[in-house]
């Protein structure tokens, strides 16, 4: 690959450019359906945009106790490692960069963000924040073992850590999905508490923190923030869609529209839990996390190891 | 996290919808003590209520809360009628029910609502709010307003019902039971939500009772006192109901009693409507009531409400005394914060279903330019707002354009 | 008690399914039997003004204190409802809202001078009786002995002393908000100038 097109698939498409484009089109259609299922009318399609540049509009208020150099660069840091993980993700085909591991990569890759979120409530001094932020590790420790075995079950049975080459053998044997449904249920939910949408919003809680984490964050920082969780939204949906959908096409247009039908089926899914549950507790969380979400995915590495000592 | 952290909830907040400050020490996310701080709605309607006829109190009185202003009203007009000693005709106590009971009904939506919202639960939220419209406007349409009905006068009501707004009633009600036995069938069996709800905001019968909790709260710790059914005024004591309660003492016993009270209503919506009697809507009212003292008791949607009336022999009151039911809930409250988690607390406050403005009653609107006591219509409010803005921040908002249709 | 029938028969609403209950008062005159057999003093001051109100007449603090005891422990008046602050001239009056399981109220009245507003917090035996009690103290300068310490409520916390806007001789229109100062004009146009 010539340092050109290395360009233009890293900053372009499917880079940066693409994954920010997709993101804002994520969020409206989260938001619009969120708002048909409400009996709302919704948001029209710029809306996402529209908030973005408004917020980048806006004054930048750091509170008086906050670490300014921590401040800042959080959201960077966190919307940095959301774009790198995109890039090994596939998208129409193989990954830009796509190696043996990259699927781990991905994952730890996606654990920044919270991390940052964590780092952002704590740095910005606030009771509220500070509260979401403990909430914010309290529940990466829940979701994130389900997810990660949810998500490695189908890479053991394809006997490959690398993204692409699971996603070819599911193509070649798509009828071995069906033994992964139950790790699909199991990262669908889990994905609800990476990127913090009701049930599992415990960390910015409107009604309880104001807003948690974020609570002190404005302007161009926090429209930072929004956009990364937009862009895990496009990199988690795009991730089960590679690994649990197994589908792939030689037409190009083909390619192009299995990619989107499978991701906004997975948001549509993701926006018809949000919709139709409250937020549990934060105990609760990680009682339903570690009792049912944790053993779920074990007994889906188990019954995969099986089944790949049956198939070879 | 074994330090004890002190977070305030209020003034401002988003799951308060009107300021009180809760300052809430918490181990963990236990919360282990709570203060309850109040008083930042107090407007001083009980001291301008003595300096006024009895008439223009009515429409303070009214304007003490918004959601329950029928409830209060019907209590002061009740006060004034034994004070002069004034029967009401039948019809007017038939409507007077009838539209207690589509305020209960609207304010049980909205609390539903809001008790939805306040655990994250948005699309009930919207699906309450968007039946409450139907009752809103059933209101609009009986009473001429939203919210502040005014339909209640000294000696009986102001406006009279006519066939057509029956049948349109009629209507709405059935619209209503469907969507209200949907909600039973929610509150009732939903498991994520009843995982939520069950447990939290601890009262029990005893404690409720000593803690002096009225309203649903009280119902829902199993104590029967609904003064409908107590102390019977206007039509209660014909209209046939049944006071629900509950033995679950918590939230969610709170909203069972809540929702199963709105089918209630809507039975003896239907009966008022079936059995209006015919004849005049308001008794002769005298303009000077002589001298005397009553306690009226009225129960509102959120509990009982109290009023103390002296008379002196004057048009004008010598005490008003105006309780809300929130201010009964007050220490049940905080009862019920002490031990639970924090994500808990926004609910259990809810669950009172609070009302400020009630608790701290009172008011004086006043011109901040002239200091005179004014009133504006809509478009000089808005005229206002152009001109404080001009001024103030040198932007010209009067190019935005006024909302139009409302999206159904 | 030809005053309390008078009473009912105006609160009897015209109705026929109303008129055929009979107005059942007994349980109040057994209560107010058993008071004024227990304080003789209180014989001809108790008042049925419909069924479920008791209205007392104003008591001094003694003997407020002993009967208030005397409802709780032996007619067991469980529910406090409300404390009305009322101003009567020279005295502060304040009115008890207390009921018992039958849920019948009895409005237990006590004066004290304005002078020296004195009376005993009932917080210790009902709690909820705190923010009526506040609203007293800031409202109409009583003083309030045994209630616990706490926020002022419902005034802001910048309200000049000695102004308790309840009273009668308090006229919210010399009060500046802006100032927050209660400027009256010279005595001979108030009422309230003789203090």
């Amino acid at each position: 690959m010539d340092i050109n097109s290395t360009l233009i698939a890293v900053f372009l498409f499917p880079g940066l450019l693409f994954l920010c484009a997709y993101a804002t089109t994520l969020e409206f259609v989260d938001r619009h359906v969120y708002a048909r299922l409400q009996n709302r009318q919704g948001p029209p399609w710029y809306q996402p945009i529209a908030d973005f540049l408004k917020l980048m509009g806006k004054e930048v208020i750091i509170p008086a106790g906050a670490d300014k150099t921590m401040y800042k660069l959080l959201p960077l840091v966190s919307f940095a490692a959301v774009a790198t993980a995109f890039l090994c993700v596939p998208v129409f085909g193989p990954a830009v960069k796509a190696f043996n591991g990259d699927l781990i990569v991905v994952l730890y890759l996606l654990t920044i963000p919270t991390a940052c979120f964590y780092l952002a409530g704590w740095y910005s001094t606030s009771i509220y924040a500070t509260i979401g932020s403990v909430r914010a590790l309290t529940q990466l420790f829940s979701y994130e073992v389900p997810l990660f075995m949810a998500l490695l079950a189908p890479a053991m049975l394809a006997g490959s850590w690398s993204i692409t080459e699971i996603s070819a053998y599911y193509t070649a044997n798509p009828l071995y999905v069906l033994f992964n449904l139950p790790a699909l249920v199991v990262a669908l939910l889990a994905v609800q508490g990476k990127l913090e949408r009701v049930p599992f919003d415990l960390p910015e809680a409107e009604t309880e923190l104001a807003g948690g984490t974020f609570v002190e964050y404005s302007g161009r920082y926090y429209a930072m923030f929004r956009m990364t969780v937009d862009c895990e939204l496009v990199v988690l949906s795009a991730l089960i869609a590679a690994i649990f959908v197994p589908l792939s096409f030689d037409i190009w247009w083909m390619e192009v529209l299995c990619f989107f039908i499978s991701t906004l089926l997975i948001v549509f899914v993701l926006t018809f839990i949000r919709a139709t549950m409250p937020r549990v507790r934060i105990d609760q969380m990680v009682r339903f996390c570690w009792i049912y979400l944790t053993p779920l995915a074990m007994a889906q590495i188990i019954l995969n190891l099986f089944l790949r000592g049956v198939v070879g | 996290m074994a330090e004890k952290i002190t977070i305030p909830i209020g003034p401002q907040h988003p799951s308060l919808k009107e300021p009180a400050c809760f300052t809430i020490t918490m181990e963990g996310e236990k919360v282990v003590n709570a203060v309850v701080g109040l008083g930042y709605n107090h407007r001083g309607l009980e001291k301008a209520c003595e300096s006024r006829t009895y008439i223009q109190d009515l429409y303070i009185i009214e304007r003490v809360c918004g959601i329950c202003s029928h409830a209060h009203s019907t209590a002061f007009c009740q006060s004034l009628e034994y004070l002069a000693g004034v029967e009401i005709p039948q019809r007017a106590a038939f409507i007077r029910t009838l539209v207690a009971e589509l305020e209960r009904l609207h304010s049980h939506l909205l609390w539903l609502g809001v008790g939805a919202h306040e655990i994250g639960f948005d699309t009930l939220f919207m699906y309450t709010w968007r039946d409450r419209e139907k009752v809103l406007d059933l209101l609009a349409t009986l009473c001429g307003n939203r919210v502040n009905y005014g339909i209640n006068t000294p000696g009986g009501c102001r406006r009279d019902l006519n066939d057509e707004e029956i049948a349109m009633i009629r209507k709405a009600m059935n619209e209503l039971e469907e969507q209200v036995k949907y909600y039973t069938e929610l509150a009732l069996n939903d498991t994520i939500l009843a995982a939520r709800l069950s447990g939290i905001g601890k009262l029990s019968h005893d404690d409720a009772l000593r803690l002096g909790a009225v309203g649903p709260v009280s119902r829902a710790s199993g104590v029967p006192d609904d003064v409908r059914a107590i102390d019977p005024y206007a039509a209660y004591g014909i209209v046939p109901f049944k006071v629900i309660t509950d033995d679950h003492c918590d939230v969610f016993g709170r909203a069972v009693v809540r929702v199963l009270e709105m089918q209630e209503s809507i039975k003896m919506i239907r009966f008022c409507l079936d059995n209006l009697p015919s004849g005049e809507i308001a008794a002769k009212f005298p303009r000077r009531i002589p001298a005397g003292e009553v306690f009226t008791r009225v129960e509102a949607p959120r509990g009982e409400d109290t009023h103390y009336v002296r008379s002196n022999g004057t048009d004008k009151p010598d005490r008003v005394r105006v309780r809300a039911a929130t201010e009964a809930n007050w220490h049940a409250v905080r009862h019920m914060i002490e031990g639970d988690m924090l994500a808990d607390v926004p609910i259990i406050i809810a669950a009172i279903d609070p009302c400020y403005s009630c608790t701290d009653r009172s008011f004086v609107v006043k011109d901040p330019l002239t200091g005179k006591d004014k009133q504006m219509d809509w478009g000089a409010l808005r005229q206002y707002g152009i001109d404080w803005y001009r001024k103030e921040r040198g932007v010209d908002p009067s190019r935005i354009p006024l909302p139009g249709k409302r999206f159904y | 008690m030809t005053e309390n029938k008078i009473d009912m028969a105006a609160m009897v609403v015209d109705d026929p399914v109303v008129e055929e209950v009979k107005v059942d008062i007994s349980r109040e005159e057994t209560i107010v039997a058993r008071v004024t057999e227990r304080f003789p003093y209180l014989l001809g001051t108790l008042t049925i003004q419909r069924p479920g109100r008791i209205i007392s007449n104003p008591l001094q603090r003694e003997h407020f204190e002993e009967v208030l005891a005397y409802l709780i422990s032996e007619q067991s008046f469980y529910t406090f409802h409300l404390v009305i602050g009322v101003d009567d001239g020279d005295d502060l009056g304040f009115i008890y809202a207390i009921s018992n399981q039958d849920k019948i109220v009895f409005l237990l009245k006590e004066r004290a001078p304005k002078a020296d507003p004195r009376i005993r917090s009932l917080c210790d035996i009902f709690p909820n009786a705190l923010w009526h009690e506040r609203e007293l103290v800031d409202l109409f300068g009583a003083v309030l002995e045994g209630l616990p310490p706490g926020p002022t409520y419902p005034l802001p916390d910048n309200w000049p002393a000695g102004n308790y806007p309840m009273r009668k001789e308090w006229n919210p229109a010399y009060f500046d908000n802006k100032t927050m100062t209660y400027n009256p004009p010279a005595p001979k146009n108030t009422e309230g100038g003789a203090e």
